[in-house]
C-alpha cells in the first residue's frame, strides 16, 4: 500500500505542514489578542460593549468555518480593491475571526469561573475595576482558561485543513495534490493524517496534563 | 458598493432544501454516532485491556485529525480500494465515525462526574453494578452529559458543511453554486450565514428548554 | 450475648500510609458503640472497612457470621445486613424521598411495589417526614435529607447500622432532629456503631465508647469511664479539647 506512494512526494507534504504551523501560529496569535479583548468586552460594565461583543461572538460561533473562510476569501479583496490580497492573508484573516469568537467565550467562561468572592474581597480592599481585574481576577482566570484554550488550539489546527478549499497550499491541499499525482489516496491521506496527529496529539496531552495539575 | 439582497431571494427555496439535507445528514450521523460513542466509552472503560486500547486508539486518532482528511480517506481512499461510495454515503459514514469518537468522551466524562458519595450509598444498600448504574448513576450522569451532547450536535451540524468539499449538495455547496450563477458573493453568503446561525440558535434554544424540563430535580 | 461484628487485628494501608494499625473490637447485638477521636485518627476508615467500602489490608472482620476476607463471599448479601448513613447524606437527587427509601427494597430484596411502599411510608413516618414523601432532595433541608438517608438504610432491615459522622455536615438547628431519630433507634435496640463528635449524644446513648487515635484503639469503656475518668494521656488531651 505504501510502496507506490512515491516517497519523493514527502517533502511537499512537509512543506505543507510548515505552512499549517504558520497558519496556526499567526491566526492563533491574532485570534487570541482579538478574542481576549472581546472576552473582556463581554463582561465589561459598558452595556454597549457587552451587546456588540455578544452579537459578534454569537454570530460567528453559529457559522461553519467554511462559510467564514469563504466570506474572507471573497469579501476581503472587495474591501481593498486596489491591493491584490493573497490567499494566505485571507486564510489568516478568516481563521482569526473564527478563533477570536471561541477564545472570547473561553475568556468569558474562565472569568465567570473565578469565585465572586474574590472580586468582592478585592473591592472591599478598595481596588478599582482595573486593579481588581489586573491583580485578582485575570491571573486566576488565565490559569482556568489554559485547558480549554489548549483544546481550542487543537481545533484550530484541524480548522486550517479547510483553508485548502480556498486554495491555500497547506498540508491538506498538498495531500490532495499529491494524491492526484501518485493516484494513491489511501497511502497519501494516511500519511497526511499521521502528520496532523503528530502535531495535535502532543498538544492534547499537554492540555490533559495541565488539567490534572489544576485539579 | 451597492448590495442586491433582493436578487438572491428567488434562490431561497433551493437553499432551504439544501439546509434540510444538511440537517438530516447531521441528525442521522449524530444518532448512530452517539450509539457508537456509548459502545466506545464502554469499551474504553471496560475490563478487557486490548479492547480498551483499541477504543482509546480510535478515539485519539479521530479527535486529532481533521474531519476533511477522514472524509477524503472514505471518499477517495475506499474508492482506490474498489469501494467508491457516493458523496452522501461518504458523508454519513464519515460524520458518524467522527461523532462517535467525540461522544465517547462525553459519555465517559459525564458518568464519571457523578459524585462518589452517591455510588457509595448505592453500594452500601447492596445494589449490584448494573443496578447501581441504572438507578443511581444514569440520571445524575445524564445531567452532565446532555448539555455537552447538544453542544456536540450543533458542532456536528456546522461541520457537516465540510461534506461540500466531497461534492455533497448541502447548504454550503449550494451557496457556492448560487455564487457562481449570480456573482453576488456578499449577499449569497450573508443569506447562508444567517440560515446557519438561525438553525444553530434554534437547536441551542430547544436544547436548553429540554434540559430545563428534564432536570427539574 | 451474640457478637454481630468481630474485628481482629485489622490493618488498613493506603499505599505506603498505614492508617489502621491493628484494631481489635467486638460489637454485641443491641449494643450502641460510639467511636470518637481526632481528625485523621482513622475512625471513619475503620467504619468503612466494616461494610468493605474500604478494602482490608490484613486482619479479619466478621459480620453476622460472614468473614469479609473470604474471597468467595457475596458482598451484596453482607451489605443487606449492614446499613450505612453518610456524613454527606448521599441521598439520590433524582428521586423523591419515598423513591429513595423504596429503591433498594424493590431492586435488591425484590419486594413488590406495594410492600416496599408500605415499608417506606412507615419508616418516613418514624423519622417524621410523612408529608415530605413526594418531595425531591433539592427541596429538603440537610437535616431532613439525613433523616431520609436513615429511613433508606433502615428499609433494608439491617442487623447493624453504621453512622459516619452523621451530623457533622448539618446546621446546628437541624443536628437535634437527626440525633433524636438516632436516639429512638437505639431505644428500639438497634445495633449501632456511630463515629461522631457529638459527645453529649455519646454520653447519653452509647453503651460503649471507643477512643481511636493514630489508627489504634487507645481506650474503651462505658461513657462514664471514658469521659469522666480517662486513663490514658492521649484520651485526656483529646477530651480536654472537645469537652
Amino acid at each position: 500500500m505504501f510502496d507506490d506512494f512515491g516517497w519523493e512526494n514527502l517533502p511537499p507534504l512537509l512543506d505543507g505542514m510548515l505552512l499549517t504551523a504558520f497558519l496556526v501560529v499567526t491566526s492563533g496569535f491574532l485570534g487570541t489578542v482579538l478574542g481576549f479583548l472581546l472576552g473582556l468586552s463581554r463582561t465589561a460594565p459598558s452595556r454597549i460593549a457587552r451587546i456588540v461583543s455578544a452579537v459578534y461572538i454569537g454570530f460567528i460561533r453559529g457559522q461553519p468555518v467554511l462559510i467564514i473562510l469563504f466570506f474572507a476569501y471573497y469579501v476581503i479583496p472587495l474591501m481593498f480593491p486596489a491591493v491584490s490580497v493573497s490567499r494566505g492573508v485571507t486564510a489568516i484573516a478568516g481563521l482569526s475571526i473564527y478563533a477570536a469568537a471561541y477564545i472570547a467565550e473561553i475568556v468569558r467562561g474562565s472569568m465567570l469561573a473565578v469565585p465572586a468572592g474574590q472580586s468582592e474581597a478585592a473591592a472591599a480592599l478598595g481596588m478599582n475595576f482595573r486593579q481588581k481585574l489586573r491583580y485578582v481576577v485575570l491571573p486566576q482566570a488565565l490559569r482556568i482558561a489554559v485547558p480549554p484554550g489548549i483544546g481550542f488550539l487543537v481545533a484550530l489546527v484541524k480548522a486550517t485543513s479547510l483553508t485548502s478549499v480556498i486554495g491555500f497550499v497547506e498540508l491538506t491541499r498538498a495531500g490532495r495534490i499529491t494524491s492526484t499525482i501518485n493516484q494513491e489516496p489511501i497511502a497519501t491521506f494516511l500519511i497526511v493524517g499521521a502528520l496532523y496527529f503528530v502535531i495535535c496529539y502532543p498538544i492534547s496531552m499537554v492540555g490533559r496534563w495541565y488539567e490534572r495539575r489544576l485539579a | 458598493m451597492t448590495f442586491y439582497f433582493g436578487d438572491i431571494l428567488p434562490y431561497l427555496p433551493e437553499m432551504l432544501t439544501a439546509l434540510w439535507l444538511s440537517l438530516w445528514v447531521t441528525l442521522a450521523s449524530f444518532v448512530v454516532g452517539s450509539i457508537g460513542g456509548i459502545l466506545l466509552s464502554l469499551a474504553k472503560t471496560g475490563p478487557v485491556r486490548v479492547v480498551s486500547a483499541v477504543a482509546s486508539g480510535y478515539i485519539e486518532a479521530v479527535r486529532n485529525t481533521p474531519l476533511l482528511i477522514q472524509l477524503y480517506l472514505i471518499y477517495f481512499g475506499l474508492g482506490q480500494a474498489g469501494l467508491q461510495l457516493n458523496p452522501l454515503w461518504s458523508a454519513l459514514i464519515g460524520l458518524t465515525l467522527n461523532n462517535a469518537a467525540y461522544t465517547a468522551e462525553i459519555f465517559r466524562a459525564g458518568f464519571a462526574s457523578v459524585p462518589v458519595g452517591l455510588r457509595e450509598a448505592g453500594t452500601a444498600l447492596a445494589l449490584n453494578k448494573y443496578q447501581l448504574f441504572r438507578h443511581v448513576v444514569f440520571k445524575p450522569g445524564l445531567r452532565g452529559i446532555i448539555p455537552s451532547l447538544t453542544n456536540q450536535l450543533i458542532i456536528l451540524f456546522l461541520y457537516s458543511s465540510v461534506a461540500s468539499v466531497i461534492s455533497l449538495e448541502e447548504l454550503t455547496a449550494v451557496l457556492l453554486n448560487i455564487n457562481n450563477a449570480t456573482l453576488r458573493t456578499l449577499e449569497v453568503f450573508t443569506y447562508g450565514a444567517v440560515l446557519y446561525w438561525l438553525t444553530s440558535a434554534l437547536i441551542a434554544y430547544g436544547a436548553r428548554t429540554v434540559e430545563r424540563v428534564m432536570f427539574r430535580w | 450475648m451474640n457478637p454481630i461484628i468481630t474485628v481482629h487485628d485489622l490493618h488498613k494501608n493506603f499505599g505506603e500510609l498505614e492508617v489502621l494499625k491493628g484494631i481489635d473490637c467486638v460489637v454485641e447485638e443491641y449494643e450502641v458503640v460510639c467511636v470518637v477521636g481526632p481528625s485523621g485518627s482513622g475512625k471513619s476508615t475503620f467504619l468503612r472497612c466494616l461494610n468493605l467500602l474500604e478494602s482490608i489490608t490484613s486482619g479479619s472482620v466478621t459480620i453476622n457470621g460472614h468473614e469479609l476476607n473470604d474471597p468467595k463471599i457475596n458482598l451484596n448479601t453482607v451489605r443487606q445486613d449492614v446499613g450505612m448513613v453518610f456524613q454527606q447524606f448521599n441521598v439520590f437527587p433524582h428521586m423523591s424521598a419515598l423513591d429513595n427509601v423504596m429503591l433498594a427494597p424493590t431492586k435488591v430484596l425484590k419486594l413488590s411495589s406495594s410492600e416496599a411502599r408500605d415499608r417506606a411510608m412507615a419508616l418516613l413516618e418514624k423519622v417524621g417526614l410523612t408529608d415530605k414523601a413526594d418531595v425531591f432532595p433539592s427541596k429538603l433541608s440537610g437535616g431532613q435529607n439525613q433523616r431520609v438517608a436513615i429511613a433508606r438504610a433502615l428499609a433494608m432491615q439491617p442487623q447493624v447500622m453504621l453512622f459516619d459522622e452523621p451530623t457533622s455536615a448539618l446546621d446546628p438547628e437541624t443536628v437535634g432532629e437527626v440525633l433524636e431519630v438516632m436516639k429512638a433507634l437505639a431505644e428500639e435496640s438497634m445495633t449501632m456503631v456511630v463515629v461522631t463528635h457529638e459527645m453529649g449524644f455519646a454520653r447519653e446513648v452509647a453503651d460503649r465508647v471507643i477512643f481511636i487515635d493514630h489508627g489504634q484503639i487507645v481506650e474503651e469503656g462505658t461513657p462514664a469511664e471514658v469521659f469522666d475518668s480517662p486513663q490514658h494521656e492521649r484520651t485526656q488531651a483529646f477530651l480536654s479539647k472537645v469537652l
